[in-house]
Formats: structure tokens, C-alpha cells, sequence
């Protein structure tokens, strides 16, 4: 029996090319063309935090569309805990908690609290479960004056941090988050991260990948990090070891040497 | 069974929320009834004629025919409607990805949504036959009200592999179904909405026989105008069910094969 939370092996994705016009209606019969991910192969511990970075279009969102049974692969596997994303979609829903990233995913006419109630009796939550929860998680995330108001009077970073808040709402084994802190102020963003790292991964041993652009959040957050680049998996070790191995004094200048890109730090000042 | 009535009740109370943070449209949509019953009370009695009453089934009045063929139509136009649309507000919200990585099932979230609208139409069907008896004669006293259920979810069964096919349509091609335009625009010709199907011309006829609504309006003018007993409209009946063999199966086999497939192409939550 494995330790690891989400095994990927040789996972592949391809997408048929986006048609226009008339040929729009032969897009979904389409033969793949355009490569994702190329062949990924990773594990992620029980309790360990991974991150996914990578410049736009890497592929880290379909990574985390894959694990969240959004998507199927093309070729290779991925499970979460054991169970296959493919064959066992079902119960491998029931392990995640999923952060899509965007401001949208929320009834606009209902409350946040109405809306997080919806969701966690999807998730099958007890009604006093779920109502506590909601109260426990919205203080700790600062919602509780926000809960009780109308999605559409919202700010995008108070939408985000209630879809945060759905993710955790039913302790998920493991947490998939795409962009967490995206739309957060800096102090939000700051404090998400505490309460991820101290309550989340430190105290109930949740596993979680996750995405970002921002490495001073990759840099607090992850055990270790994947890099990936036009859907191959570049490098996969701690920020420390990313450092050690290129060498560099930064993160951002690991990251630019490994995807051979040039790095704004480099950048002459007068620009 | 339990678990999947609280999903489906999930649905309805969700929208019922929304629903009600639209106060003022219910009340005009009641108001409204009146109106339309009102309308076809006057028009029917400008066109009663002894060669009109001699076309109609015995006994009927044209009033009561015509309002019959016209409430029960909504039911067809919900069934052809709300799968689709359901789908097309949950893409456009974004709340169709965080729906789906919840532990229902996709079939469960297009059959949870269709819960609400269906009952909306039997309420505003409700309201309709209400104005109508109460202020125009409308014959409800020797109504059977158990055969009206019976033959009420015969139809619904009937028409719903139709939404279904819709819905199916919309998830693979991104656009609203043109077929289900032409099935409401033919069958509201051939499926003796306002007149019987006996006055058109020979081959009309014989598309209104293929179609369910026909089926559907005649049970229904019987159960409700004559009374008639379950034994009575069993033909009809059956040949609901038996529409209802062979379109839901076909439409669920179809819908799967189009999910898994926008699940390849990940096209699945693209508006």
C-alpha cells in the first residue's frame, strides 16, 4: 500500500484543435492535436504540499482539471488515494476539495451561507455539520460579515474566499487548489496562507497541489515543486533543492533557468 | 433511494430561493392566468359554432378543449427546456465545475434542476384551470384527479428523453438544439394543441400519431373534461410509456457518450 495522496504515471493530455465557423460542429469528433501534458509522472506524500509551477498554458490547470475528474487523460493514470480518476470518479470526488480559480461558481441571488449549504448537501454534509462548519471556516477566513449578503454585492476576493471556504467545507483528504490567493489583498492572502499551512497541512494532514504565479506563496507553502513547461514536468524537488541544483539565489531564477526563460530580476533596473 | 431524494430536494430548494428573491413576477404570472383564461373564454365563445362543437369530441366546449391543449403544451415546453437550459445557467455562472466536482452525479444535477421548473408549470397549469373554473365554467367537478397524475407523469417520462436529447446537444455543440424549435413549432400543429387532430389533412395526421403529445393531450382532455377512468385512457397510456422505453434509454446512452466525450476534448464547462 502506497503512502502517496496522488499518483500520476506517464499522464498524457491532448486536445483537438479549437475550430471556427460551420467546422465547429466537427470539434468534438476532432483527433487530438494539440499536447497538455506530455507524459507526467509525480507523487505526492500523504500531508506534503506541492506546488505547480509553471508559465500560462504549462498545462497546471489540467493537471488539476484531470485530478478532479473534470477531464479524462489521454494516455497514463492518475489516483488520488488509491483510487483511479478515470474508474472511480465517484469516490475519488468524494477525497478532494477543488479551487477552480475564477471569481464565478456561486448563485448570485443567494446568500454566500445559502450557497455554501447547497453545496455541502451535494457533498452529503448533516445540515448542523455544514452550519457549523460554515460559521467555524468563515471566521477564520474572515467572511462572517459576508456570509449572510447576496453573492452579487460581493467583491471577487470575498467570492474567492467563499469558494475557499467550499473547498474546505467537507475536510477533504486532499486539496486541489488552481491560483488560491489570485484575487486575495496581500493581508487576506497573507493569513490564508497561515491558516492553510498551520490548521490545514500541519494539524489534519491534508495533502495539497496547488498552482500559483506566486512564488513567495510557493516558497511558504511547498514541501516541494513541480515545474512544469509545455506540459512536461521540468523538475520536481524543494524550492531549496531547485535553488541548489541550478544554482541560483532565487526561486524566480531556478525557475527561469530551468524553463530557459529570462527572469525579470535579471532585467536591467531602467526597465 | 433516501440519499438521492435529498439531492434532487437540494435542487428544488435551491431554486426555490432564487425563485423567491423575485417576488413580483409570481404574483403577475398569477395575475397573468387570468388574463390567458379569460382571452381563450372569449375567443372560444366568438368561434363557437354547431360545425366547431360537431368537429370537437362530444360534449366538450371549445373553451375547455382549447385550454386544456394549451396549459398541457407547457409541460412539453418545460421537458424540451429546462434540461438545457439548466445546463446553459450553470456553464454561464460557472457553477456547472463546482456542481460537478461535488458527489452527484451529472444526470442527478440536470434531473435536480428539472425538479423546480416542473413544478412551477403544474402550479401556474393549476392556477390557470383555477381562474378558469372559477369564473368561466370550465367543467372541473367530475374531474379524476388520480388519472390526471397518472397520464401528468406518463408525460413528463415521455417528454423528458426529449430534454435530455437536448441537453445532450447543447453539452456537445455549445448552441441550443434547432430540432427542439421544430418539435414545439410541428407538434403544437399536429399534437391537437387547439383543434383535434381528426381536421387535418390525412398525412398530418399521421405525424401527429408519432408524436407523444398527441398521446398526452388526448389522456388528459379525457381524464380531466370526461372523468374517464384509468382503464379508460390506457391506450394512450401505454403508448406514452412506451415512447418513454424507447427515448429515455436512448437519450441517457447518448447523454453519457457526449459527457465522456467533452470530457476528452475539455469542452465540458465551455459556454
Amino acid at each position: 500500500m502506497s503512502d502517496a495522496a496522488i499518483i500520476l504515471d506517464s499522464l498524457e493530455k491532448w486536445f483537438p484543435p479549437a475550430l471556427r465557423g460551420w467546422r465547429a460542429f466537427l470539434q468534438p469528433f476532432a483527433a487530438p492535436t494539440s499536447a497538455a501534458l506530455r507524459g507526467i509522472s509525480l507523487q505526492v506524500k500523504q500531508g506534503e504540499a506541492v506546488a505547480l509551477l509553471g508559465v500560462n498554458g504549462a498545462g497546471k490547470t489540467t493537471l488539476l482539471r484531470i485530478l478532479a475528474t473534470l477531464l479524462l487523460p489521454t494516455s497514463g493514470s492518475a489516483s488520488l488515494a488509491g483510487h483511479d480518476t478515470v474508474r472511480e470518479s465517484a469516490v475519488v470526488r468524494r477525497q478532494i476539495g477543488y479551487h477552480a480559480g475564477s471569481d464565478l461558481g456561486f448563485y448570485a441571488r443567494l446568500t454566500g451561507r445559502q450557497n455554501l449549504h447547497f453545496f455541502g448537501r451535494l457533498n452529503h454534509l448533516s445540515k448542523g455539520f455544514c452550519a457549523d462548519r460554515i460559521d467555524e471556516l468563515g471566521d477564520r477566513l474572515g467572511l462572517q460579515n459576508n456570509l449572510d449578503r447576496q453573492v452579487r454585492t460581493l467583491s471577487s476576493g470575498i467570492i474567492q474566499r467563499l469558494s475557499l471556504l467550499r473547498a474546505l467545507l467537507h475536510h477533504p483528504k486532499i486539496l486541489l487548489l488552481d491560483e488560491p490567493t489570485r484575487s486575495l489583498d496581500a493581508l487576506a492572502a497573507a493569513d490564508f496562507r497561515r491558516f492553510l499551512k498551520a490548521e490545514v497541512l500541519a494539524r489534519q494532514g491534508t495533502s495539497l497541489l496547488f498552482a500559483s504565479h506566486t512564488l513567495q506563496e510557493i516558497e511558504f507553502l511547498a514541501d516541494r515543486v513541480a515545474v512544469l513547461d509545455e506540459g512536461k514536468l521540468l523538475a520536481f524537488d524543494s524550492p531549496a533543492a531547485l535553488r541548489g541544483a541550478t544554482p541560483s539565489a532565487s526561486l524566480e531564477l531556478a525557475f527561469a533557468k530551468l524553463t530557459g526563460r529570462r527572469a525579470y530580476s535579471e532585467e536591467p533596473s531602467h526597465l | 433511494m433516501t440519499r438521492l431524494l435529498r439531492d434532487l430536494w437540494a435542487f428544488f430548494e435551491r431554486d426555490l430561493r432564487i425563485a423567491s428573491t423575485y417576488r413580483s413576477p409570481f404574483v403577475l404570472e398569477v395575475i397573468e392566468a387570468l388574463f390567458g383564461a379569460a382571452t381563450f373564454y372569449y375567443v372560444a365563445r366568438f368561434v363557437d359554432s354547431p360545425a366547431l362543437r360537431e368537429a370537437l369530441p362530444r360534449g366538450k366546449t371549445y373553451f375547455a378543449y382549447s385550454l386544456v391543449g394549451l396549459v398541457f403544451f407547457d409541460y412539453l415546453h418545460a421537458a424540451m427546456n429546462t434540461f438545457d437550459q439548466s445546463l446553459q445557467e450553470a456553464r454561464d455562472a460557472g457553477t456547472l465545475e463546482p456542481l460537478l466536482v461535488t458527489q452527484v452525479s451529472l444526470p442527478v444535477i440536470l434531473i435536480g434542476s428539472a425538479f423546480y421548473p416542473f413544478v412551477a408549470t403544474t402550479l401556474r397549469v393549476a392556477v390557470y384551470l383555477g381562474w378558469a373554473a372559477a369564473f368561466f365554467d370550465f367543467p372541473l367537478r367530475g374531474a379524476n384527479w388520480f388519472g390526471a397524475l397518472a397520464v401528468l407523469l406518463a408525460t413528463l417520462l415521455a417528454f423528458c428523453g426529449l430534454g435530455v436529447l437536448s441537453a445532450a446537444y447543447l453539452l456537445l455543440f455549445k448552441r441550443g438544439n434547432p430540432a427542439k424549435w421544430f418539435i414545439l413549432g410541428v407538434s403544437s400543429i399536429v399534437g391537437g394543441m387547439l383543434f383535434p387532430v381528426e381536421v387535418l389533412p390525412r398525412w398530418l395526421q399521421v405525424i401527429g400519431w408519432l408524436n407523444p403529445v398527441t398521446y398526452a393531450l388526448d389522456a388528459m382532455r379525457a381524464v380531466l373534461l370526461d372523468g374517464a377512468s384509468l382503464a379508460a385512457v390506457s391506450r394512450p397510456l401505454l403508448i406514452l410509456l412506451a415512447f418513454t422505453g424507447v427515448l429515455l434509454p436512448f437519450s441517457v446512452f447518448v447523454f453519457s457518450w457526449v459527457l465522456r466525450r467533452t470530457k476528452v476534448t475539455g469542452t465540458l464547462t465551455h459556454s
